[in-house]
C-alpha cells in the first residue's frame, strides 16, 4: 500500500505514515464491528438452542441490538470504588484492550496481511499472555476480595494454559519450517488449496489441543472461572460499570475473535480454498477472505455449541485438565510432527542431515508411500496416547469422586 | 542511522529507565511489579527497534507475560494485599550497588569489544545475515533461525548447562509440593463434620491440638445418605 502512494507523489516517509494509519483503523473498525456482530451472533444462536427467540426487536432480526446496549453502556455512571487504587483501577482495562487489539496486527485477513512479522506466531501467544497483567491489575486495583479472587484465578488459569497453548503450535512451526503466519498459510495451500494441517493426523490433535487451551484463553465457557457469576459476581469485573465494563467486554469478544482467525490460520489453511489460485489477482484475493471469514465464523458457532453444551469446570478440574491431560498430550504430538517431518520433507527442513545421510530417493514430487507411511504412524503414534491418557484420567476420575487433596494441591489455594 | 531511529530510541530508552527508576523508588511495592512489567516491555521496544522480531516478542512472553505475573502473585501470597508503605530501601543497599556495578562493569567492556557501531549494524541489516559456519563475523541479525543454529551449533553446552539448571528447578517444585500435600488435610464440609461426630469418630490431635493427617490419603467419607 505504501509503494501505491508513493507512487502517487507523497515522500516516502509521508506514504508509509498514511498506510500504517489506514491499517489501523481498518483493523479497530473492523475489530469492534466484528465484535458487535459476534455478541448478537452469540445470543441468537445460543438463544436457539435453549429454545427461546434471542434479541429480534431492535433492527432487522435484531441485527442492531448490539449499538443501543454500546449507547446503553456508554451513558451508564462510570463509578470507581473509595478505596481503589485508582490509576491502576483505571488502566486494567486500558491494558486488557490493547494487548487484544496487538494481536490484530499480525493476523491476515485472507491473503491479505497488516504486518507480517517472522515471528507472528510466538506475538499472537505474547500479547495474548499480557491480558493476564491486566486482569491481575484490575483484580488488585479494585480494592474489593471477589475482585481480587477472580483476577487470581483467572491469572492462574491463563498461565497454565498458556504452556499447552504455546506447545501445540510447535507441530505447525515444525511442519512448516517458519514461524510467519504468511508462511505457514502459503504452506498449506497443496492440493488445490486444500492441504491444510487439519487433515494430517498431527495437525488434526493439534487443532484440538491449540482450539481447546485457546477457549481458556478467552475465558469461555466451560473455562470462564476467572468470571464465574454464580461463584464469585463477576470476577475481576465486578467493580467496573459503564464504559470500563464495555471496554472489558469488548476485549474478550475481541480475543475470542482473535483466537478463531489464528485457529483458522493455523490449521484450517487461513484463506486457502478451491479456485483462489484460479481466480488470482483481486478476486481472488476477496474470494480467501470470504473462506477466512466463514473458517472463522464456523469456529466461533463451535464455541457457542460448547458454551450451551458443556458446564463449567471447577477449579481444580480445570488445573488437572490443563497439565494431566493436555500437556502430556501436546507432548506427544510434537514427537509425532517430527516423526511426520523427518519422513516428509527432511531434504527440505533439514539440509544437514541430506549431506550426512544422503539425498531422499525420490526429492522431487510427493511421495506418496512416505505420505502414507508418515500419516499411518503418526495416526498410531496420537490415537494411542489419546487413548491411553484418556483411560488413564477415567480411571481417575472413578478413584476420586470427590475432590481429593491431591487435586486440592493441584488447584490453586 | 537515520534520525527519526535515533529519536525513537531516545524516548524508548529514557521510558525504560524511567520505569526502572520508579521500580526502585516507588513504596507501594505492588506499583513496584508493575513498573517492573512497563520496563520490560521498553526493553521489548528496544529489541524491536534492532529489528531482533523473536527476542522482542519472546522478551515480552517469558518476562511480561510470565515473570512479572510470578513476582505479582508471589506478593499477593506472601504480603498484606494492599502493599502499602513497604520499605524498598533496605540496610544492606552498598552490597546491591557493588553488584550492580560489578554487572555493568562486565557488560560495558563486552560491548564495547564485541559490539558493532549503528553503522555496521545498519549495513549488516541491509545485506542480511552471515551464515553462522562463517563465524568470523561476531554479529547476527538476531532472527530465531539464527538462534536456534547457534544453541544447537556453537553455545550447545550452556544450552544444556541451561537445561539441567530449570530440570532441577522442577524437579525442586515437585518435591516441595510432596511435602505441602503429605501435612495437608482437606476441610470438611460441615455436613461431613456431622457425619463424623454422629458416627462417634474423633479427629485425631496431637500435642498442640492441631489435627494429625488421616493416614489414607484422598479417602472419601461417606456420608449416611450417599451409602445407601
Amino acid at each position: 500500500m505504501a509503494d501505491a502512494l508513493t507512487q502517487l507523489g507523497f515522500a516516502s516517509w509521508l506514504s508509509v505514515l498514511i498506510a500504517s494509519i489506514i491499517k489501523v483503523t481498518l483493523i479497530l473498525v473492523g475489530g469492534s464491528v466484528g465484535m458487535m456482530f459476534l455478541t448478537w451472533y452469540e445470543r441468537r444462536s445460543i438463544s436457539y438452542m435453549q429454545d427461546r427467540r434471542g434479541p429480534n426487536r431492535v433492527g432487522p432480526q435484531g441485527l442492531l441490538q448490539p449499538i443501543s446496549e454500546a449507547i446503553k453502556t456508554m451513558t451508564k455512571e462510570d463509578a470507581t470504588p473509595r478505596d481503589a487504587d485508582k490509576i491502576v483501577h483505571f488502566l486494567a482495562p486500558v491494558v486488557m484492550l490493547g494487548a487484544t487489539v496487538l494481536s490484530f496486527a499480525v493476523i491476515p485477513w485472507g491473503r491479505m496481511f497488516p504486518v507480517d512479522l517472522n515471528a507472528a506466531v510466538l506475538f499472537v501467544i505474547a500479547t495474548g499472555g499480557l491480558h493476564s497483567i491486566g486482569m491481575m491489575m484490575a483484580g488488585w486495583g479494585s480494592n474489593n476480595k471477589f475482585a481480587l479472587l477472580g483476577g487470581m484465578r483467572g491469572v492462574a488459569q491463563l498461565i497454565s494454559y498458556e504452556i499447552p497453548q504455546v506447545m501445540a503450535i510447535i507441530p505447525v512451526v515444525l511442519m512448516t519450517g517458519s514461524m510467519s503466519l504468511q508462511k505457514i498459510v502459503e504452506a498449506q495451500n497443496d492440493f488445490a488449496g486444500l492441504g491444510w494441517y487439519v487433515f494430517s493426523p498431527v495437525g488434526l490433535l493439534g487443532f484440538a489441543l491449540f482450539f481447546t487451551a485457546s477457549l481458556a484463553e478467552g475465558e469461555r465457557t466451560p473455562f470462564d472461572i476467572p468470571e464465574a457469576d454464580s461463584e464469585i459476581i463477576a470476577g475481576y469485573m465486578t467493580e467496573y460499570s459503564g464504559m470500563k465494563f464495555a471496554v472489558f467486554y469488548l476485549s474478550n469478544y475481541m480475543s475470542n475473535l482473535a483466537v478463531c482467525f489464528v485457529t483458522a490460520t493455523l490449521y484450517l489453511g487461513g484463506g486457502n480454498g478451491p479456485g483462489v489460485d484460479a481466480l488470482g489477482g483481486i478476486a481472488g484475493g476477496l474470494l480467501s477472505l470470504v473462506y477466512f471469514l466463514l473458517k472463522s465464523f464456523a469456529l466461533f458457532f463451535v464455541m457457542v455449541l460448547i458454551r450451551a453444551t458443556v458446564p463449567r469446570l471447577r477449579v481444580d478440574q480445570l488445573m488437572s485438565f490443563a497439565w494431566k491431560f493436555l500437556l502430556p498430550l501436546v507432548l506427544v504430538n510434537i514427537l509425532s510432527a517430527s516423526f511426520w517431518v523427518a519422513l516428509l520433507r527432511w531434504d527440505q527442513q533439514w539440509p544437514q542431515l541430506t549431506e550426512w545421510f544422503g539425498a531422499p530417493s525420490t526429492a522431487d514430487a510427493t511421495n506418496w508411500g512416505r505420505l502414507a507411511i508418515a500419516i499411518v504412524l503418526t495416526l498410531l503414534i496420537n490415537a494411542g496416547a489419546v487413548a491411553l491418557i484418556m483411560r488413564l484420567t477415567n480411571r481417575n476420575v472413578q478413584k476420586h469422586l470427590y475432590t481429593t487433596d491431591e487435586e486440592l494441591a493441584l488447584g490453586l489455594s | 542511522m537515520n534520525p527519526i531511529a535515533i529519536g525513537v530510541f531516545i524516548v524508548i530508552a529514557l521510558l525504560t529507565l524511567g520505569s526502572g527508576i520508579m521500580v526502585v523508588t516507588v513504596r507501594n511495592i505492588i506499583h513496584s511489579a508493575l513498573w517492573l512489567i512497563a520496563s520490560f516491555i521498553g526493553v521489548a521496544a528496544l529489541y524491536l527497534l534492532m529489528e531482533a522480531e523473536f527476542l522482542a516478542v519472546v522478551q515480552i512472553l517469558v518476562y511480561a507475560g510470565a515473570v512479572s505475573i510470578l513476582v505479582l502473585f508471589a506478593i499477593m501470597l506472601t504480603r498484606q494485599v494492599t502493599g502499602e508503605g513497604v520499605r524498598v530501601v533496605f540496610e544492606r543497599w552498598w552490597v546491591a550497588l557493588l553488584i550492580a556495578l560489578g554487572l555493568f562493569g562486565v557488560i560495558v567492556p563486552t560491548l564495547w569489544k564485541h559490539g558493532a557501531t549503528w553503522e555496521e549494524a545498519a549495513k549488516l541489516a541491509q545485506v542480511g545475515p552471515t551464515p553462522v559456519d562463517g563465524a568470523a563475523n561476531s554479529l547476527q541479525v538476531a532472527t530465531a533461525t539464527e538462534i536456534g543454529r547457534s544453541f544447537m551449533g556453537e553455545y550447545l553446552l550452556p544450552f544444556e548447562v541451561v537445561s539441567v539448571l530449570l530440570l532441577m528447578a522442577l524437579i525442586g517444585a515437585v518435591v516441595i509440593a510432596y511435602e505441602e500435600r503429605t501435612r495437608r488435610r482437606r476441610v470438611l464440609t460441615l455436613a461431613e463434620e456431622l457425619a463424623l461426630k454422629k458416627r462417634g469418630i474423633v479427629e485425631p490431635r496431637d500435642a498442640e491440638g492441631a489435627v494429625v493427617p488421616r493416614e489414607a490419603e484422598g479417602k472419601v467419607i461417606l456420608l449416611d445418605s450417599e451409602q445407601a
